[in-house]
């Protein structure tokens, strides 16, 4: 399995950059996804690595093959680049079998009659499917075309598999099962992937790494953790999952919450100095009740409780500490309208 | 790692025998010849001083002199405007409100006649006219008996209005297509909204439904204004007897009577017909543009709120089943009945003059027999052909990363505009330059199934890209990325699921070609006669029985076609959809 280089891709509509300076470099084997809201250009990146879409600017390697180079007017057709894809609408030939259409790109690469059944029994085996290939796509479920196209993309050994939003054509529960089946079977086969969505869930729980992007271009590059506990910037922070920003000013890692009221101990935000935006996930906080000595000091507030709701595993505050109003999560009730927080000094991020 | 059998190398993909840069560079390149070529000698006839044929000629703009110069062009455009002013306007009325009582009221029967209307621009139009002139004409059968038993005057289909008549009666269905598909993607809660604000579904009707039909009907009256401009067979079938002539009859008889053949005059009209016609074009696709804004998006049609019109329920259906078989059976009827008496006469009985001479004529007569003939074959490799070269053409139009893809829909739809007789004079003069090819074009009947193709280009491409727009992109990408190239993507993958779609272009190319005319007049040579060239040239001889038992001939294959087509493509629509 090999790298993929991605390299300064710029593609434009227009007067529209839908791709700008866009780089990374996905490892063997790794599950990279490219994560962001609808027109952030993921998709175009995609469908530019695939060959359906040609940027002005930049190159395109996988392994020692260069698909595109726009410098050296280098741009291998899609159907030589030897991807396996699985596209949103799962692109299920409908006037074909499960196994006429897992027979096709073997077809195209001239296999013999035996050797074909033989690989599509393996892959169909593969995605659990062995009984349902004489079906035509209108009698499957979603799931199981999601795993047609699946078994077609991988039928024929390709280098790399690109997976254009799989599953957001399947109902919630579905969804949830067939991401587990999907990262499981990916790790097995040791598939380098690239996964596009817009679901921060599914980024979190199925990527080695997520790329963040809005507005053509690459906001963060990490793994899910670093991309949720340490964002880059306010794009990032708002974007994968819930957040509290708190402006103030910062010096030698304190910062002065706006208001002049509160202060706010930050760690590896080394050398930053002057106005800054920490961001706080609402989990990160934990709210004590005002009598419990057992925290304080250092990032510990007192707040007034505003609103309080029930969401199952967890409730969920509004409050207001002095000039902030905040949005915290604890598992356990308090009772009362005082309460403290604490706001662990490695659980907030610089943000910008 | 090693434990699945996943990884195995394969063979690279095979790539197929002809490139699809060839494949498309060609189908662009035959598409510019076909549909822009012809014009080129046109337009180069039109500023010589003699014909192409003739060595030596100088440039010069004498024959647009001369046309202009003459008040009998000036006169023809005149009758042209006024009859195609008034075509359009009872065409649109008319067609809108099939299309209102159809789609909109609990009309009895509504399903029927929603078909049933479509069937006159199906209809051979030169058969029809000839209907019409036999039944409704000066000395026709309903004329002759409304005005001898029952002393009631009859709409005199030799005059302008007359004729505009006879057209709009052919090309309503144009209108009733483009109001019904505008009806029924309107969203419905605009009209629920109007219902529950109070408004009575009468009103509802006049304040929201016809307004928001206006685009469509602009857009159907320039396309209808463009197609009665080109009218050839009523100005020369209904007009003579009055001296009645239009912009293409004029052509028509400059050309046929001309002392000099083949006069400059003739390409010089042309030229000017062509300007008017690609103009009105340009216009449509303004409007066309113009009607994408007034699609409302979203709600579910279909469980839309009818109309009640109560007491009119049968009388409304009974008027239009009247006007059906006024303006469709009953002309069939006159052909059939005029093809088997000597003469057509209340007067006397019809079996009193029956005969079977005029089918006699059809099977001893070469030229006719020959016809049909050469008409079926013509009908049949045109059809294959144009529904072989659109589903390609429309493939790379729509379907590929070809540099010049966007201007092939334009390129497909600008026959549409053109008027049929200009078709033939371009080709005319195309066949007369280019030599061997050219000759044997002109001594065959290819040369004339060549012109009919073009012509008929753009009902393929109408019938096809709805279609394949409905056939999702990712589907041939998806063909892409396992290797296959852009043809055989596009064999495997896109045809297949294109099939109902080529198999109604067919159906309907062959109705078309078999039915086709004005292209061919200046065509056609003893040997390579057609039957819409021939009933014209036969019934300016005076032959109208024979030429009637033509028309029949060709009103009876088409409906024939029509009904086959129909029932297999239902079975193919409904296998279509297990399959898909």
């Amino acid at each position: 399995m090999p790298e993929i280089h991605v390299r300064g891709l710029v593609k434009e509509f227009g007067d529209q950059r839908a791709l700008d300076d866009v780089s990374f470099t996905v490892a063997d084997g790794e599950l990279f996804t490219l994560l962001g809201p609808s027109g952030c250009g993921k998709s175009t990146t995609l469908m530019s690595i695939a060959g359906f879409q040609t940027p002005e600017q930049g190159s395109i390697e996988v392994g020692s093959e260069r698909f595109f180079d726009a410098a050296a007017n280098v741009a291998v057709p899609a159907e030589r680049r030897n991807l396996g894809i699985v596209f949103q609408s799962y692109a299920v030939w409908p006037h074909m079998t499960v196994y006429e259409n897992l027979a096709f790109p073997l077809k195209v690469r001239k296999l013999k009659r035996a050797a074909i059944r033989e690989r599509i029994r393996e892959v169909l085996d593969l995605v659990e499917m062995t009984p349902l290939e004489q079906r035509y796509p209108h009698q499957l479920s979603g799931g199981q075309q999601q795993r047609v196209a699946l078994a077609r993309a991988l039928v024929y050994s390709p280098s790399v598999l690109l997976l254009d939003e799989p599953f957001s054509n399947l109902d919630a529960k579905l969804r949830d099962r067939a991401r587990t089946w999907v990262k499981d079977l990916q790790h097995r086969l040791g598939l380098t992937t690239i996964f596009v969505t817009h679901d921060q869930d599914e980024a979190l729980s199925m990527s080695d790494r997520v790329a963040v992007m809005s507005a053509g271009e690459v906001q963060q590059i990490g793994t899910p953790e670093e991309v949720y506990r340490r964002p880059f910037n306010r794009f990032v922070a708002e974007f994968v999952g819930r957040v509290n920003l708190i402006e103030g000013v910062i010096s030698h890692g304190v910062v002065d919450v706006e208001g002049g009221t509160h202060k706010l101990r930050v760690i590896g935000a080394d050398g930053a100095d002057g106005a800054v935006t920490v961001a706080v996930r609402p989990e990160a906080v934990s709210v004590i009740r005002p009598d419990d000595m057992s925290v304080n000091g250092t990032n510990t507030w007192e707040a007034r409780v505003e609103t309080v709701a029930f969401l199952g595993d967890h409730y969920e505050y509004e409050v207001q500490a002095g000039p902030l109003a905040l949005t915290v999560q604890s598992p356990r009730r308090v009772d009362g309208d005082r309460i403290k927080l604490h706001i662990p000094p490695d659980m907030c991020a610089v943000v910008g | 790692m090693a434990t699945t059998p996943y990884e195995q190398p394969f063979p690279s993909p095979r790539r197929s025998v002809v490139p699809a840069w060839a494949l498309q560079w060609g189908t662009w390149l035959l598409a510019c010849v076909l549909v822009i070529g012809p014009f080129i000698p046109l337009f180069y006839a039109s500023i010589r001083d003699r014909p192409l044929y003739e060595d030596g000629g100088v440039l010069t703009l004498q024959p647009y002199r001369d046309l202009f110069g003459d008040p009998a062009f000036w006169h023809a455009w005149g009758n042209t405007l006024l009859f195609a002013g008034l075509t359009t306007l009872m065409a649109v009325a008319g067609g809108a409100l099939v299309a209102i009582l159809c789609v909109r009221t609990d009309l009895a029967g509504r399903g029927w006649f929603g078909r049933l209307i479509l069937l006159p621009i199906l209809l051979p139009s030169l058969g029809m006219v000839l209907g019409w002139l036999v039944v409704w004409g000066p000395g026709g059968y309903l004329t002759q008996t409304f005005h001898d038993r029952f002393h009631l005057p009859t709409i005199a289909i030799d005059t302008i209005p007359g004729m505009a008549l006879v057209e709009a009666t052919r090309l309503l269905p144009i209108a009733f297509l483009t109001c019904q598909a505008a009806l029924s993607r309107a969203d419905s809660s605009l009209e629920d909204a109007a219902r529950s604000a109070g408004a009575r579904p009468v009103r509802v009707l006049f304040n929201i439904t016809i307004p928001m039909l206006r685009p469509a009907l602009l857009n159907a009256a320039t396309l209808i204004f463009t197609l009665s401009i080109a009218a050839l067979g009523i100005p020369l079938l209904l007009g003579t007897s009055n001296n009645i002539v239009f912009i293409s009859s004029y052509l028509y008889n400059t050309w046929t009577n001309a002392s000099t053949p083949d006069p400059g005059t003739v390409s010089a009209g042309a030229v000017m017909m062509l300007v008017v016609a690609t103009l009105l074009l340009l216009l449509r696709n303004k409007l066309l543009g113009a009607e994408a804004r007034f699609v409302s998006v979203g709600g579910k049609s279909g469980r839309q709120a009818l109309l009640r019109l109560r007491g009119w329920r049968w009388p409304a259906a009974g008027l239009l089943a009247l006007y059906l078989i006024g303006t469709t059976l009953v002309p069939i009827l006159g052909l059939a009945t005029m093809s088997f008496v000597v003469v057509l006469t209340p007067l006397v009985a019809p079996w009193d003059l029956a005969t079977w001479d005029h089918w006699r004529v059809l099977w001893e007569d070469d030229a006719f027999r020959r016809s049909i003939e050469n008409s079926a074959i013509i009908a049949v490799v045109g059809a294959v052909v144009t529904t072989a070269f659109v589903a390609l053409a429309t493939l790379v139009a729509h379907r590929s990363g070809f540099r010049f893809r966007r201007t092939l829909p334009f390129l497909m739809l600008y026959p549409r505009a053109t008027p049929g007789i200009i078709i033939g004079i371009g080709f005319f003069w195309a066949y007369l330059l280019t030599g061997a090819f050219g000759d044997f074009m002109r001594d065959s009947i290819w040369g004339i199934m060549l012109a009919f193709c073009v012509r008929n280009l753009p009902l393929a491409y109408i019938v096809m890209y709805p279609t394949l727009a409905r056939i999702g992109e990712e589907l041939d990408r998806a063909g892409r990325a396992a290797g296959a190239d852009w043809w055989r993507t596009s064999r495997t993958i896109v045809l297949p699921l294109l099939k109902p779609a080529i198999f109604a272009s067919f159906i309907l190319l062959f109705v078309e070609i078999i039915n086709d005319y004005d292209p061919g007049v200046f065509l056609v040579k003893p040997g390579t006669e057609v039957m819409g060239a021939t009933m014209l040239s036969q019934f300016i001889q005076g032959l109208v029985g024979p030429v009637s038992a033509l028309a029949l001939v060709q009103v009876v294959i088409t409906v024939v076609v029509l009904t086959i087509g129909a029932k297999v493509f239902n079975i193919g629509v409904t296998r279509g959809e297990h399959g898909a």
